[in-house]
């Protein structure tokens, strides 16, 4: 295969534009944090139909606002959050595989559905490999967010790629929950029943303090619970801090607390999680893990 | 010395034991850590310790009587392995210009700086796991009359290799970012490189020593870097 390079040129963007793949596994024991997609079920989508690699690194977009033009020729995918999206002007949908031209200009706007947009590209983005992995993160790789003239490399074939798979429908629905089910975290048995049956019934808010590290909750909870002794924490770990937070560890969060780890989402949960907009209600369904 | 068991989610468990972080416990965990990754090597993803605890990650859902089991057929006599010798010496240079907060942490303390600096060169620290920031090390062995509770309101930022005091835990922050911890000095040393196949110098278990420089001596090490060393 002819394997020239192209660049992805990052005309203009709003905050929180990364490159991600399947993150660094097994450096956590150096204290570094495992990143990747937030949407592992997005990103796994797009690399799907793109007949990728599973691992291969793709475009994370966050915000609107973003501008980007393709150096060469080439396949992409969107899945993800609905938004309203341009290519060279014209409406496309927000999900699917389209062919790129030389030139080409893909612009971003607002988001109708969901917080997190995946763009594959075939055979995946080429930025740096380092411990295993191009997701960006600061003082890891050399650029922890996209900027305005950005350069991001990629394959290109010399030949004019094309795509004559049938559609596939990309089906969203499941993201559309406010209902998630959580495990009990390491330390939700030293809760009083009262604050469990709490956390069981009450409705929270996300709340503006979202990013790749962490979400917070609105809600404060009365917490009874000291600090602990430095344990490993986990994306989609909950924690209860001794101010009465709920913070949901996200992948780029740290990877030990001291925080009581009250509650622990599964993948999918966070995937679910990480579509959901700021402000919006959430509510805990607790299930056991045996 | 046997731990608890417990299954967080399908893929994530951990072990805890009911006692405060000692070489001890340290020298059990790094032992029992060994042995599950020699009897689970293909079901295991990765392992992590924590002060008290171990969790793992597996590969595939693993049903934990499975570990249960395991954790039943260890013999409680077993010998651990003895924890590993080597000292790391960190050079720190002790002062205002490389530690703002040293003359408030003394005054805190009742004591004068160099009492300060004194009591923070004389024990070895043992560390236990790495966390919070890339290079991070977890040490244990801070004097009492060293513990200072945490800052109310953290800094926004912390200087590269900023060695400071926080409840009564000490370490070294390997990159800047905001902390709550008192600065009491500095290291010009390296504790993370990404760009190694292991980013860190020193493992869990070995123990690390910091050891008194000159602004002058800072300086120099700043601009010709050298790799730590040990004994």
């Amino acid at each position: 295969m002819i394997r020239d390079i192209g660049y992805l040129k990052i005309l203009k963007t709003g905050p929180g534009t990364s490159v991600q793949d399947t993150g660094r596994i097994g450096y956590a024991q150096y204290g570094v944090p495992i990143s990747g997609a937030l949407d592992s079920k997005s990103f796994a989508w797009v690399n799907h139909l793109l007949k990728n690699k599973d691992s291969d690194a793709v475009l994370e977009i966050c915000q609107p606002g973003l501008k980007l033009q393709f150096g060469a020729p080439t396949l992409i995918c969107l899945a993800g959050a609905k938004a309203a999206i341009k290519l060279n002007g014209g409406i496309i949908a927000s999900d699917g595989i389209y062919e790129i031209r030389e030139s080409d200009q893909l612009e971003i706007g607002a988001f109708r559905l969901g917080s997190v947009l995946y763009l594959g590209i075939k055979n995946g983005f080429q930025s740096d490999k380092i411990m295993n992995s191009r997701s960006w993160y600061s003082d890891i790789t050399s650029s922890q967010f996209a900027k305005k003239g950005d350069q991001i490399p990629y394959f290109t074939n010399q030949d004019y790629p094309s795509y004559t798979a049938s559609k596939v429908k990309w089906d969203f629905n499941w993201a559309q929950k406010n209902v998630i089910e959580v495990f009990a975290g390491p330390e939700w048995k030293l809760l009083n029943k009262k604050s469990q049956e709490l956390i069981e019934s009450m409705q929270f808010t996300i709340s503006e303090l979202k990013n790749r590290m962490a979400v917070q909750l609105s809600e404060l909870l009365p917490n009874t619970l000291p600090e602990m002794a430095t344990a490993p924490v986990f994306p989609g770990t909950v924690q209860l801090t001794s101010g009465g937070k709920l913070i949901i560890l996200m992948k780029d969060a740290q990877v030990t607390g001291g925080y009581p780890r009250i509650l622990q989402f599964s993948e999918e949960g966070l995937s679910v999680l990480a579509q959901i907009p700021t402000r919006q209600i959430i509510k805990f369904q607790i299930k056991k893990s045996h | 010395m046997k731990p608890r068991f417990k299954q967080i989610s399908p893929l994530i468990c951990e072990f805890e034991w009911n006692s405060a972080a000692s070489d001890e416990l340290l020298q059990y965990q790094l032992t029992f850590k060994k042995n599950l990754q020699q009897d689970f090597d293909s079901e295991i993803t990765e392992l992590r310790l924590g002060f008290k605890t171990l969790a793992v990650i597996l590969s595939n859902p693993l049903n934990s009587s499975v570990f249960e089991d395991w954790l039943n057929s260890l013999n409680p006599e077993e010998i651990s392995s003895f924890l590993p010798e080597k000292i790391w010496e960190i050079p720190v240079c002790y002062s205002l210009a490389t530690g703002r907060d040293l003359s408030s942490l003394a005054k805190l303390k009742n004591i004068n700086q160099e009492e300060v600096i004194s009591l923070h060169t004389q024990p070895l620290y043992r560390i236990h796991f790495y966390g919070f920031l890339p290079g991070f090390m977890y040490l244990n062995g801070l004097k009492a009359e060293l513990h200072t509770a945490r800052k109310s309101i953290p800094d926004r930022e912390v200087p590269v290799g900023s060695v400071a005091i926080g409840g009564s835990q000490t370490g070294i922050y390997p990159s800047s970012s905001p902390g709550g911890w008192h600065l009491i000095g500095q290291t010009p040393i390296s504790l993370f490189d990404p760009k190694l196949p292991i980013p860190v110098f020193a493992a869990a278990g070995e123990r690390i020593e910091f050891t008194p420089i000159t602004i002058r001596e800072f300086d120099q090490l700043a601009r010709h870097p050298r790799k730590p060393e040990f004994r």
